[in-house]
């Protein structure tokens, strides 16, 4: 069909040759400007585009962005070639709801990817490669995040209606295998071999891994999984064990185990039990990096296999985290908030022919960005359903031909409080967790108290704007974000959550020091820019209409 | 090869308009006498043509619209049934511009366009923009409110020395929309669609004490419209004798039937009824063409003929269940958007057919070159449209033509036209896309969406880029039907009189 319809468009095109330089001049921003006698063949005809998405990678653990540690020689060589953004921002910290962005070019309330448990007609259908399909693109992907795989129950608990939402404009859909941990959370190695077969068509692939997942390095083998543990350390949970049902393996750093970590107590039957110590705090540190590090190995071989299959120079390159996560930064081990942290993502893009390898950009750029940039490259026309802007005037070195806006609106969508009550909470028991009676107990009250206060409903405003200086977070309900909150439910404890937070980027990056009360200005000026865009989306925006039905992700 | 095939099959009675008006543009240059239809045998340029100047410093015009004249049903563009004899005459001596695309498929938005050269997103006289503002009488808003800074045709030319009149059938032309904005004298009749019955007596008097000076004239009438019954009743001329006499032709009936329509999805109604429909609707224009060609016997008697370019033309046409709906405004197909549009020029003999696909944004500015008259320095660059004055001197015209509709409490549409026969219609509410090959299905029956989704695709962006570029961001904007209405009887929560 698509064969047919480009033969159709190109008859189309042969009968006005005027129309079709109206086409390229008009359509693009970044279009080119060929003679109209002898228009040069367009780059989509002969660039092959691959994504690669690392979920949950914090962009300050790769040497590239300045970590200090060896996690990421490959990833490292790769940015060297590329164009690096220093500042690139995802809109959420979940993972389907921020990957859809970068595949629609949308803000999550206008793409319709807000939580879990939306449905495939609620959901965008002009992705990327659904776009890039119309330009005779073999469209395939290998997938590792079983957030990309979700599948919808019925009442008889059994998978009897599949609704991929990710899969959706693939010809190709592959997913990773299970290692022996059951996980799988492992290197895409299958996307080499589908290169290596189709190597000499015109392709999109989107190759993604979900590694770094909590738990950290459980499926990083040894001795790479241990590489960055302080030596003779024995890990400061074991000897307070939670999950009593499990064989005495190494797993990696137990989700449950950080579940119950938060502003440096470790917590059971809500008490503090265990101080963390520096050891503690570096032992988990260590076993996110060998996770980082194990994934570069696989950077290493696609990058390799680029070459040895002579694709490099016909294929453009772009590297990217979904989105990153916090290492205790901010109380917890997790990823669940507006935080850099949690939002600011690496990104790289590496063209065939090298150009501007080597050259990195501090200005801050977005998600929603990244569509318009491979579709500008490509000289497609770009999307209007695309709310973000091609970075290729920026890569350029044409500051003042960037469209994109100076402000980056995150959105904390889903509330992750509304993910736990709907998933997490539910499915603690096929992972084998086992708490204590008294946790057990509690628990019920939480679900109960979070069906009574969020899961009837979305709350709203819980939102944040980024600049390249400044973040300004609103949670207006803050006082609910309190009550609700699952780390004050763990800990026993009623830590205050602000409804204004304001962070000076340049002083304090990692978000510490909440200033709002010193730049009143700052505040009133950003608030209401972020209100606006609010506003402006509002109406927009997608509630989730499947209720009362349990989620299964397989393979969690 | 197929394509020539499918086109050889069908009977020149039956042919397309499409189609036909093709193979016309063809015929112009040899085989004009093998052509059937009266009046088009002789679209051939001679040489007294090529030595027209096409410059007519101070002459009249006399600019009239035929409301809801569907193109289909004009003999000069292929219409098979003699209801046309006069305008199809003018068209003969004239340029008959035969693929001319409204841009709006309504009275209130389209008639505008001619006035101001924008499109209508940008005058703003559209029931999206428009501001309520009761208690006002019928009429929600005007030209000077929503757009200030746009100028008129009447002011340019009044600007210009021209003495300027407006006598209209009043409803979507009524002076409370600003439709009078630059006229001397801008006639219509309070609350009703009303005929050139009215408005030509009214033209003719005022031409009376305005003729020694140079003018510029509008004239209207809703004769061909639905919702305006001949004086005296229908005489049913055009009716099969065996007809049932479901309906009578009533403006009720009509009224009943569109919102059918919009309330359903389409209406039922029998094939004799389309047929008895269309015999109604082909006595209206046929009497409307025998009042304009009275008009016109006055106006050679005043001695005006050889001082006078005349624009006749449509604002957009009516619809009679080519897409199972009837009336207009709610669509954006061939039949409510293709127009017909006849300049004359003084002393013009013999005429020519125009095949290029223009818009009607190209009649003010095609105005202005012919009476060489410019825009006043802050408005130069009002004008989104160009002249067709190259077209009169065999030049190709022929564009990509845009149309938008902004339809009550109903649809929101926007529509682009390549020059090669593609058209994309996107619905603003529901995200809508419809594709049709117009070479190959001229009724636009078949969405090739699905087949065809790159141009889909394609198409989608132009459109959107066009308005956007024109400053109007499709994308920015929530599209609810039932915003704001131009009618206060439409707005939300209004109460039936």
């Amino acid at each position: 069909m698509t064969r047919l319809a480009g033969r159709g468009f190109g008859r189309y095109l042969k009968a006005i040759p005027a129309a079709m330089f109206m086409l390229v001049i008009h359509w693009s921003d970044g279009g080119c400007s060929a003679a109209p006698a002898a228009p040069a063949a367009e780059r989509n005809e002969y660039t092959n585009v691959i994504l690669v998405s690392l979920d949950i990678l914090r962009p300050d653990h790769l040497g590239a962005y300045g970590y200090p540690k060896e996690t990421s020689p490959q990833i490292d060589r790769l940015a060297k070639q590329s164009v690096l953004f220093e500042n690139a921002i995802a809109h959420s910290y979940l993972t389907p709801v921020a990957h859809m962005s970068v595949i629609t070019g949308q803000y999550p309330r206008n793409h319709g990817m807000v939580s879990f448990e939306v449905s495939k007609n609620q959901v965008s259908q002009r992705t990327l490669p659904e776009i890039l399909k119309l330009y005779g693109y073999q469209t395939a992907a290998v997938v590792s995040s079983p957030e990309f795989f979700m599948r919808y129950d019925t009442e008889s608990g059994k998978i009897v209606n599949p609704k991929d939402i990710f899969s959706h404009a693939f010809d190709y859909y592959g997913r990773t295998v299970p290692d022996a941990t059951g996980s799988v959370r492992v290197n895409p190695t299958a996307a080499l071999d589908w290169l290596k077969a189709n190597k000499d068509r015109k392709f999109f692939l989107w190759i993604e891994t979900g590694m770094l997942h909590p738990p950290y390095s459980q499926t990083v083998p040894m001795p790479y999984k241990t590489q960055f543990d302080p030596p003779g350390y024995t890990p400061f949970y074991e000897q307070f064990p939670i999950r009593l049902g499990r064989e005495n393996a190494d797993r990696g750093v137990p989700t449950e185990v950080l579940f119950h970590v938060y502003r440096g107590n470790y917590y059971l039957d809500f008490q503090p039990i265990h101080k963390l110590t520096e050891k503690d705090v570096s032992f988990i540190n260590g076993r996110y990096d060998a996770g980082v590090y194990y994934t570069d190995t696989f950077i290493g071989d696609l990058l390799n296999t680029l070459d040895a299959l002579k694709l490099s120079g016909k294929t453009l390159v772009i590297f990217h985290s979904i989105h990153g996560e916090s290492l205790g930064e901010h109380g917890y081990f997790f990823h669940h908030d507006v935080f850099d942290t949690e939002v600011k993502t690496a990104l790289t893009m590496r063209f065939p022919d090298n150009s501007q390898a080597g050259k990195r950009i501090s200005r801050q750029v977005q998600g929603i960005d990244i569509l318009p940039t491979i579709l500008d490259y490509l000289q497609i026309p770009i999307n209007h359903e695309s709310q973000g802007a091609s970075l290729m005037p920026l890569i350029k070195g044409d500051e003042a031909g960037f469209k994109g806006s100076e402000y980056a609106f995150i959105d904390r969508l889903p509330w992750w409080e509304y993910v736990l009550g709907g998933w997490h909470l539910e499915h603690q028991s096929e992972r084998e967790a086992q708490y204590t009676p008294l946790e057990i107990a509690k628990m019920k009250d939480y679900r109960n108290l979070l069906n009574k206060t969020i899961l009837g409903e979305y709350p709203p405003e819980c939102i944040a704007v980024r600049t390249n200086k400044w973040k300004l977070i609103l949670r207006e309900k803050s006082n609910l974000l309190e009550n609700i909150s699952w780390w004050n439910f763990i800990s026993g404890k009623k830590f205050p959550v602000d409804s204004i937070e304001l962070f000076d980027l340049d002083k304090d990056p990692m978000e510490q020091k909440n200033v709002a009360k010193d730049h009143p200005k700052v505040v009133e000026q950003l608030k209401a820019k972020l209100l606006e865009w609010d506003a402006s989306i509002k109406k927009n925006m997608t509630t989730p209409a499947v209720k009362g039905q349990p989620l299964i992700i397989p393979y969690p | 090869m197929t394509q020539h095939n499918e086109h050889d099959a069908i009977s020149s009675k039956e042919m397309d308009r499409r189609e036909f008006l093709r193979r016309t543009a063809l015929a112009t240059g040899a085989i004009a006498a093998t052509m059937s239809i009266p009046g088009l045998m002789t679209g051939i340029a001679n040489a007294a043509e090529a030595k027209l100047p096409l410059k007519y410093k101070d002459y009249n015009v006399v600019f009239v619209s035929f409301d809801a004249l569907q193109a289909a049903h004009v003999g000069s563009l292929g219409y098979s049934r003699n209801v046309t004899p006069t305008i199809d005459a003018m068209a003969k001596k004239g340029f008959n511009f035969t693929n001319t695309i409204s841009v709006a498929s309504w009275t209130v938005p389209a008639s505008m366009t001619w006035f101001t050269g924008v499109y209508p997103s940008e005058h703003r006289l559209t029931n999206k923009f428009a501001i309520f503002n009761p208690p006002s009488n019928n009429v929600l808003s005007n030209l000077k409110k929503l757009s200030p800074e746009l100028v008129t045709l009447a002011e340019v030319l009044k600007q210009n020395g021209y003495a300027t009149g407006g006598f209209t059938g009043n409803a979507g032309v009524s002076g409370f929309f600003g439709y009078d904005q630059g006229f001397d004298q801008y006639f219509f009749e309070k609350g009703k669609f009303g005929s050139m019955g009215v408005s030509i007596p009214k033209a003719l008097d005022w031409l009376k004490e305005n003729k020694n000076k140079k003018f510029f004239m509008f004239l209207h009438g809703y004769d061909c419209h639905g919702q305006n019954i001949p004086e005296g009743g229908f005489d049913y001329r055009f009716v099969d004798k065996g007809y049932d006499k479901k309906y009578t032709g009533s403006a009720k009936e009509q009224e009943a039937l569109r919102e059918e329509g919009l309330e359903k999805g389409s209406v039922a109604v029998r094939d004799e009824d389309v047929k008895f429909w269309r015999a109604i609707y082909d006595e209206k224009i046929q009497r409307t063409d025998a009042r304009f060609k009275k008009f016109l016997e006055e106006y050679e008697k005043m001695g005006l003929l050889d001082k006078t370019i005349f624009v006749l033309t449509s604002d957009h046409g009516t619809e009679f269940f080519e897409h199972k709906h009837m009336d207009h405004g709610f669509s954006l197909y061939d039949e409510l958007i293709h127009v017909p549009l006849v300049i004359t020029l003084p002393k013009q003999k013999s005429g020519k057919i125009i095949t290029d696909q223009i818009s009607s944004i190209d009649v003010m500015p095609t105005i202005l070159d012919l009476l060489d008259v410019k825009m006043p320095e802050k408005a130069k660059n009002q004008l989104r449209g160009a002249s067709l004055v190259p077209a009169m001197k065999g030049k190709s015209v022929a564009k990509e033509v845009y149309s938008e509709t902004d339809y009550r409490q109903y649809t929101y549409k926007r529509s682009v036209i390549t020059k090669d026969g593609w058209k994309f219609i996107y619905t603003l509410e529901n995200k809508n896309r419809e594709l049709y090959n117009l070479k190959k299905d001229p009724k636009e029956l078949k969405n090739v969406v699905d087949q065809e989704p790159r141009i889909a695709y394609e198409l989608e962006q132009k459109l959107f880029a066009h308005f956007k570029s024109i400053g109007h961001d499709l994308s920015a904007k929530q599209w609810i039907p039932g915003l704001n209405p131009v009618y206060d009887s439409q707005a939300k929560g209004a109460v039936k009189k």
